[in-house]
């Protein structure tokens, strides 16, 4: 112990004092960054909206969201058929991928052994980590020509909104699996026991307690899933082609919202013309739309959250 | 561990209860979700296979050196690899300060409560009152008057801000991709007036990992132990010297694999791209030096992967093959860097 300082403790408090100018300083910094992600969603709304303001002036709100008919070409802007084509898309991944990705979480989580989990689950996301342009070429090489080996495509017909479907399915899949996992984990193991104990087989374990149990985080998990499915982009403009037909049957080439985007980004809109707009009015009917699934999600985790600690 | 799965039935003494033969009903249902596993397992080999199928001639050490060429056989990725590195930089250089300082921010001084701020603000007060009644007057008075009022300000709307930023950055990280670039097109190409370059493609691709990197980094924050931070306060550190010298060291590691899974998924992006920079290629050797950036036209992998699938001749389908095998090896190269990194300096606590 040094005893030089005259009186104990006054450099510290010196010292202390300068130090903390620099950290408000600082702190200050930390916090800017942080509202730099406030930026980008205030960001997002605004250039949406003021991008978007002057399609409006050129195409009334009410012809914009409930017209049948998506023609840029002749100024035909009813965005119905982008909207249908979205969620037949959707709707596809969903089919495919909730049986597939539910039962992976299961099997993972009630039956399979740790070494088998622990090899599975990282190739499982891979695939949920694969750039969504490599699936849609996957989607155009091989499953397109494998549907209509089957006969469910006519031969020669390239696009469809079935086999984008299916490949959004797959890109879901590891996405629902994985987190519906984690929510079926999370059941406490003194329930399975209790079932055990009064002889139920694993089976009813699974459907009966584990995941009920874990229900809202399944839903959860789902629900996202169906948000990333909406706002898929390059599978779907790959496999679903570019004609905005408005149709039930998902044999058809579909153009959906985001594939719309895609197309005119491609070429060269000028800036101002009523094409240039009109990416951003879609992209706004696209923000809602997925926002509002995202909001819905939430509140199932939140649930899902208070039910076991 | 805890999270086992627990299996009665093998234990003795539930075995003699078993019925020797599953009821087929459970049979069917194993099979049915063993089933699942594999359906998705084999999917992943289908597309593997015929992707090498497809790729694996094309794919040789002229097709990495070759420049892009509107002729088949000419055509290389050269172009593209340049890009995506000058894209990977410009998206590091930008995402990781800010995301780090976000999530730094959030994870060890936002969580700060209503009664702490309010009594750090009671203690400004104090020293203010010292201070007039010292006498001492000026500048520094009339400063310390402000942060006073500051602080209580800060202390009431203080921690429903933080939550909320918070709310935000989850819901940020679950916006479409493509959303993205129109917020690029708009702020940096429309609004700023950069040219549809490597420039704003990078910065765009920043903003779109951002929330990811944030989200991560936190998690990483939050495996330090508080034990750490309180130590080094209990020596006399100050928050911030507690934050800095021993947890963000101790989780830096965790920081950075976060980060590299954030980069990877940039990597493979190409919706963005496409909305901020169109797919119009030139023929000039795209320039790898960042500061160029602004000049360089858009190249990246998976934009080049789109415009030679979207042409109907097979030889671009088998030029696209080889670039998607180029682009998942580099996948995952980086993913490997990753999991090397948690491996090695993961700390158990």
């Amino acid at each position: 112990m040094t005893t030089t300082a005259g009186t104990p403790g006054a450099g510290p408090v010196l010292r202390r004092r300068r130090r903390r100018l620099g950290e408000q300083v600082i702190l200050l910094l930390l916090g800017a960054a942080a509202v730099v992600s406030v930026l980008v969603t205030i960001g997002i709304v605004v250039t949406l909206v003021t991008e978007g303001a002057p399609f409006f002036a050129d195409v009334s709100f009410i012809d914009f969201l409930t017209g049948t008919v998506w023609q840029p070409v002749n100024g035909s802007y009813g965005m119905m058929p982008l909207l249908i084509a979205s969620l037949w898309i959707a709707g596809i991944a969903t089919v495919v991928a909730v049986p597939l990705g539910i039962g992976a979480a299961i099997y993972l989580s009630e039956y399979a052994t740790e070494p088998f989990r622990k090899v599975v689950k990282p190739i499982l996301e891979l695939l949920a980590g694969m750039p969504t342009i490599v699936l849609g070429f996957f989607a155009l090489e091989s499953i397109t020509p494998a549907l209509q080996d089957i006969g469910v495509l006519p031969d020669g017909q390239l696009f469809s909104a079935l086999s984008a479907g299916i490949v959004v399915g797959i890109l879901i899949t590891p996405l629902i699996s994985s987190l519906s996992e984690d929510a079926m984990r999370a059941v406490p193991r003194a329930m399975r026991e209790g079932a055990y104990g009064v002889g139920a087989t694993k089976r009813v374990v699974s459907t009966r307690v584990v995941l009920p149990a874990a229900l809202s985080g399944v839903m959860a998990a789902v629900v996202l899933g169906v948000s990333r499915a909406v706002g898929e982009t390059m599978a779907v403009t790959l496999a679903a082609g570019t004609q905005p037909i408005l149709s039930g049957d998902p044999r058809d080439p579909m153009q959906t919202i985001t594939a719309y985007i895609v197309a005119i980004s491609k070429g060269e809109a000028t800036r101002g013309s009523t094409q240039y707009t009109s990416i951003f009015a879609v992209g706004i009917v696209l923000f809602v739309v997925t926002l509002a699934i995202n909001l819905v999600a939430v509140r199932f985790v939140r649930r899902f959250r208070t039910v076991y600690q | 561990m805890a999270t086992d799965v627990p299996r009665v039935a093998d234990s003795a003494a539930v075995r003699p209860l078993r019925r020797k033969r599953p009821r087929p009903a459970d049979a069917l249902f194993h099979a049915a979700v063993l089933s699942a596993v594999l359906i998705a397992l084999s999917v992943l080999a289908w597309l593997g296979v015929s992707i090498v199928q497809s790729g694996w001639a094309t794919l040789t050490w002229d097709f990495l050196t070759d420049p892009v060429s509107s002729r088949a056989s000419r055509a290389g990725f050269n172009s593209a690899l340049r890009g995506s590195l000058v894209l990977m930089l410009l998206t590091f250089a930008v995402a990781i300060p800010v995301g780090f300082a976000a999530a730094i921010y959030l994870e060890k001084f936002a969580a700060i409560g209503r009664e702490q701020l309010l009594s750090t603000a009671y203690a400004r007060q104090r020293r203010l009152h010292e201070m007039e009644a010292d006498g001492t007057g000026g500048a520094a008075l009339v400063l310390r008057r402000v942060g006073v009022r500051a602080a209580f300000a800060w202390s009431r709307i203080g921690p429903p801000v933080n939550r909320a930023v918070e709310v935000n950055i989850s819901n940020l990280a679950a916006v479409p991709s493509i959303i993205y670039g129109l917020l690029g097109l708009a702020i940096f190409v429309t609004f700023i007036g950069l040219q549809k370059s490597l420039l704003a493609g990078g910065l765009t691709l920043a903003l779109l990992v951002l929330p990811i990197v944030i989200i991560s980094s936190r998690e990483a924050l939050r495996a330090v132990p508080v034990s750490i931070e309180q130590g080094a306060m209990a020596l006399g550190a100050t928050r911030w010297q507690a934050v800095s010298r021993q947890v963000v060291p101790a989780a830096i590691p965790g920081m950075l694999t976060g980060t590299i899974l954030a980069m990877s998924r940039a990597l493979g992006e190409s919706a963005p791209l496409i909305v901020v920079g169109g797919v119009a290629f030139g023929t000039q050797v795209p320039s790898v030096n960042p500061l160029d950036a602004n000049e360089t036209p858009l190249f990246a992998m998976p934009l080049q992967i789109f415009d030679w699938t979207d042409r109907p001749q097979e030889a671009f389908q088998e030029l696209a093959a080889a670039g998607i095998i180029v682009l998942l090896v580099v996948l995952v190269l980086m993913n490997a860097v990753a999991i090397f990194l948690r491996a090695k300096y993961s700390r158990r606590w």
